[in-house]
């Protein structure tokens, strides 16, 4: 599902990221470790198609996404990928539900309310449905961006730092949500995380140095 | 979930930058759509009240007040002429037709003019109820003076002295009705029709029930006096050889409408211009306005913006997003600025109408609106393009990375 050869990311003159070889087949979970600044959110953008690598090949999905032109990258990420964002960053002027059929529009996918309420109910979220993101609680929050992320059924999802600023029970359930709904979708599962408390729940670990 | 559901919603989340910024809009949009209704009527009105008269002679003085108080009824006359002046100039060569004005009195503010049969044929206008008057002390009303006086056939009122109706009532001279003329959107609208012998016959002030023929011709011919005479031509070169004329007599001056018309157009004009200057500095403002709010969005909406990427959406998309806000609120803004200025014509018009001057409506559209809607989507699309280049240039990874 996801295959790595050769990558090389510099900022400028500067490289920071160096990655020989790396594949993770389809349903298995990944942790990227590592301290602040080795790379882990460079290569989870690259795996995201947001950042293009400076030198090697990168497959996600099926797709070679150095080959993929703009548009057919931007389409390959709204239609195949699922992303947590640290921030979470729901769009405040929507409803959770409009946040959810937000993500079925921008990947350019039929509007699917009965998707969305399944997603929604799985999560605990129905009745939140019409509430704006201000009126969730950050458990409530980080649930509605899992399922925003996993909305479109994702062959990979991707989470960056998941568990940062939880505390230790709300970090247990943070990561049990991501396994079980990635599971759930059968989808790949990547999460760049520096908490040690994440590698207890996840044994395939991709430690990057500074 | 598309582009218009999602600009809504965000208009929405921001309820007080999106009224502000529609209200600069429309007030610019109104002001203007007002300027062209009002000017767009009052020219119609005046080119129909003065098209069929080439020249008005009348006691010297301002060619203009003249112009405005024997064709439109809106200033003061000049003065009188004499009778016997008067009929020499009908007899001139040049002269097709001469329609004598009697003016003096009013009633409830619409004035009362003596004249002939040829006055209301002059604007091809119809009875809607009863006759044309037959003898001294009968009138016929505009369609506007009927409606605002409940005056009808039949029914008897007497004129007051002076034009703006606040003189002392001729109550031993009452008028009868004997008809009503249907609305012709000119001047006669606003008047009351009479014999030039019915004027004469009330300034003899008779005891009352007095026979007023026979106070006419007991009159001297010279106590006779017409205010002014409204002259067509036989042929257009009268056009250089009669005001001449008529400006050699000591008693009389000429005065045409048209040259008149188009030299108060251009006095007023001045005004029309500043004012409509001042509407499209309200546009651009608006403009600014929106342009700001647009960048500032840019920076409150990075996230979102950035989210959208993230979800999929190419540059282009939310370039089309922002573009596409811009265009809503530029013609939300110009709907609301053609609806008040419409509404703002029309409450102008009540105002004119209690006024008993020439009226506007807010009911009629005037093909120069779409040039209006035309500019707000164009100062809307400006005012979008710059926050819709720079959103679709949304570093995303650098944005989601932001702490």
């Amino acid at each position: 599902m996801i295959e790595i050869t050769g990558l090389v990311h510099r900022y400028g003159p500067r490289e920071v990221l160096r990655l020989e070889s790396f594949s993770l087949a389809a349903g298995e979970a990944c942790l990227l470790l590592g301290p602040s600044g080795c790379g882990k959110s460079t290569l989870l953008n690259i795996l995201a198609g947001l950042l293009r690598p400076s030198e090697g090949a990168v497959v996600v999905a099926g797709e070679d996404l150095a080959g993929l032109p703009g548009a057919a990258l931007d389409r390959h990420r709204g239609a195949r990928l699922g992303i947590v964002p640290q921030k979470l960053h729901l769009v405040a002027s929507l409803s959770l539900f409009d946040n959810l059929r937000l993500a079925q529009a921008m990947a350019g996918l039929p509007q699917d309310a009965a998707r969305i309420a399944e997603v929604l109910a799985g999560l605990g979220l129905a009745e939140h449905a019409q509430r704006r993101p201000r009126a969730l609680s950050h458990g409530q929050a980080q649930r509605a961006a899992v399922a925003r992320a996993v909305v479109n059924r994702p062959q990979v999802l991707l989470a960056d730092e998941p568990t940062s600023s939880l505390d230790d029970a709300n970090a247990e359930a943070a990561l049990a949500l991501l396994q079980s709904q990635a599971h759930a979708a059968g989808a790949t599962l990547v999460i760049a995380t520096h908490d040690a408390r994440a590698a207890a729940r996840i044994p395939r670990q991709l430690r990057l140095a500074a | 979930m598309n582009l218009p559901s999602i600009s809504f919603a965000y208009l929405r989340a921001r309820p007080l930058s999106t009224l502000l910024n529609l209200a600069l809009l429309a007030l610019g949009i109104a002001t203007i759509t007002l300027l062209l209704l009002a000017t767009r009527q009052l020219e119609d009105r005046m080119q129909r009240d003065a098209q069929a008269i080439d020249l008005v002679a009348g006691a010297k003085g301002s060619p203009m007040q003249l112009i405005l108080s024997a064709v439109f009824h809106l200033d003061a006359p000049t003065g009188n002429i004499p009778l016997a002046e008067a009929r020499e100039l009908e007899k001139h060569a040049m002269v097709k037709q001469a329609i004598p004005l009697a003016l003096g009195d009013s009633y409830k503010g619409f004035r009362i003019v003596g004249t002939t049969h040829d006055y209301p044929a002059l604007y091809e206008a119809r009875l809607a109820a009863g006759r044309l008057w037959g003898k001294p002390m009968e009138a016929v009303l505009g369609a506007q003076a009927a409606r605002e006086t409940r005056l009808a056939t039949g029914m008897q009122f007497a004129g007051a002295h002076g034009l703006d109706g606040g003189g002392d009532a001729h109550e031993s001279a009452p008028y009868v009705v004997t008809g009503v003329l249907a609305p012709t959107g000119s001047v006669l609208d606003r008047v009351v029709l009479t014999s030039v012998e019915s004027v004469w016959a009330v300034h003899q002030h008779g005891e009352p029930g007095e026979d007023p023929q026979k106070l006419v011709e007991a009159m001297h011919e010279d106590e006779k006096e017409l205010t002014a005479l409204l002259i067509r031509y036989r042929s257009p070169i009268a056009a250089a050889v009669l005001p001449r004329y008529v400006n050699a007599t000591p008693a009389l001056q000429a005065a045409s409408p048209a040259l008149e018309s188009a030299r108060l157009f251009r006095m007023i004009g001045v005004g029309v211009e500043v004012m409509r200057a001042f509407g499209l500095v309200l546009v651009m403002a608006a403009g600014l306005s929106v342009f700001i709010a647009l960048l500032n969005a840019l920076q409150e909406r990075r996230y979102d913006l950035a989210v959208m990427r993230m979800l999929g959406a190419s540059p282009g998309r939310l370039m089309r997003l922002m573009v596409f806000e811009g265009l809503l609120l530029a013609a939300a803004g110009a709907l609301l600025g053609l609806a008040l200025g419409h509404l703002m014509a029309e409450l102008l018009g009540a105002a004119l109408r209690a006024a008993r001057q020439p009226e506007i409506t807010g009911w009629i559209f005037v093909p120069e609106e779409l040039w209006l809607l035309a500019l707000a989507l164009g100062t809307g699309l400006a005012a979008a393009l710059l926050p819709a280049w720079r959103a679709s240039r949304t570093d995303v990874a650098a944005v989601l990375a932001e702490q």
